[in-house]
């Protein structure tokens, strides 16, 4: 199965949900020749032996759940494509997860639609985000917080706000070439 | 961000939110656990959020929530207006499209895809 990046950053941010966190940071960075996907939170985080067993497909911390193949299927397309994941926890400090894919590998899978996949989680969220994409010689950051300051009670799912978010962020992915892939 | 755009649109907003007394008239919830997003829900969600945009409904609200407890009928979303609250279930993106169209903007029930429908006080 190839789930696109963009859907491996959603099933990130949704663990980061699940596990009560406040804060999400992503961040989506092009480093030489590696693509790094970073999810931190704050949420509940993980004791060592569920740690240990993040990684296996048939492994889940969620109640009536028999599997939980987000974090596998990333380990694995990080692992065979020559990149890296690791991931760290502790109970009640939060969760960072980070795999570094190569860019240029054949089999790297597409980027997705990263502002239809992210922009509905994050409008639609309780939840704070802290979102970077950036490359070697460009930056752009969004921080709920900021937006929420600024529009004071219209919430981000407002018609005009998402749009403008939806522009902001397309500009974004246009300037560092991520335009949507597969 | 541009902080002066912001602010003109909080303030358009503001406006309008004026008019209705700052209620959202309806909230749309999505069910986003893990069966529901394996069912479809994030397409579902992003569906709703452009029915919304693309007809200008600056009185619905949209959010997500977690596992309900009814597995079998997801991706479920609800429809919540005072007085009443409707939960549909098996929403695709044309389905959640019509509830946008037929629900929140025309007020009628989309029956086929109709879990309950709970009246609630006001």
């Amino acid at each position: 199965m190839v789930e696109d990046l963009a859907f491996h950053v959603a099933d990130l941010v949704e663990n980061a949900l699940r596990a009560g966190a406040k804060l999400v940071a992503v961040e989506l960075a092009r480093e030489g020749e590696f693509f790094r996907i970073r999810v931190e939170d704050d949420g509940a985080g993980m004791a060592e032996e569920q740690l240990r067993r993040a990684g296996d497909p048939f492994f889940t911390t969620k109640p009536g759940r028999r599997i939980g193949l987000g974090l596998a299927f990333l380990r694995q397309t990080a692992e065979e494509l020559g990149g890296s994941f690791r991931i760290h926890s502790a109970p009640g400090k939060g969760t960072v997860v980070e795999a570094k894919i190569p860019w240029d590998h054949p089999d790297r899978p597409p980027l997705g639609d990263l502002c239809g996949t992210l922009l509905p989680l994050i409008a639609t969220s309780p939840v704070e985000f802290r979102l970077v994409f950036r490359d070697h010689r460009y930056t752009w950051t969004l921080d709920t917080r900021e937006l929420k300051k600024a529009l004071g009670p219209v919430p981000l799912t407002d018609p005009e706000a998402l749009s403008f978010l939806q522009r902001a962020m397309g500009e974004a992915l246009a300037v560092l070439g991520w335009k949507e892939e597969g | 961000m541009k902080l002066e755009e912001l602010r003109k649109i909080r303030e358009r907003a503001e406006a309008e939110m004026r008019l209705r007394a700052g209620q959202a008239r309806v909230k749309i919830v999505v069910g986003m656990g893990t069966s529901g997003i394996a069912a479809g829900a994030r397409q579902v969600l992003r569906a709703i959020l452009d029915e919304v945009a693309q007809r200008n409904l600056r009185d619905v609200l949209v959010t997500q929530t977690g596992e309900k407890g009814l597995s079998a009928k997801e991706p479920l979303v609800e429809v919540h207006e005072p007085g009443r609250v409707a939960i549909y279930g098996d929403v695709d993106e044309a389905t959640a499209r019509r509830i946008v169209v037929e629900h929140v903007i025309h007020g009628r029930i989309v029956e086929d895809h109709l879990v309950e429908l709970r009246e609630v006080p006001t």
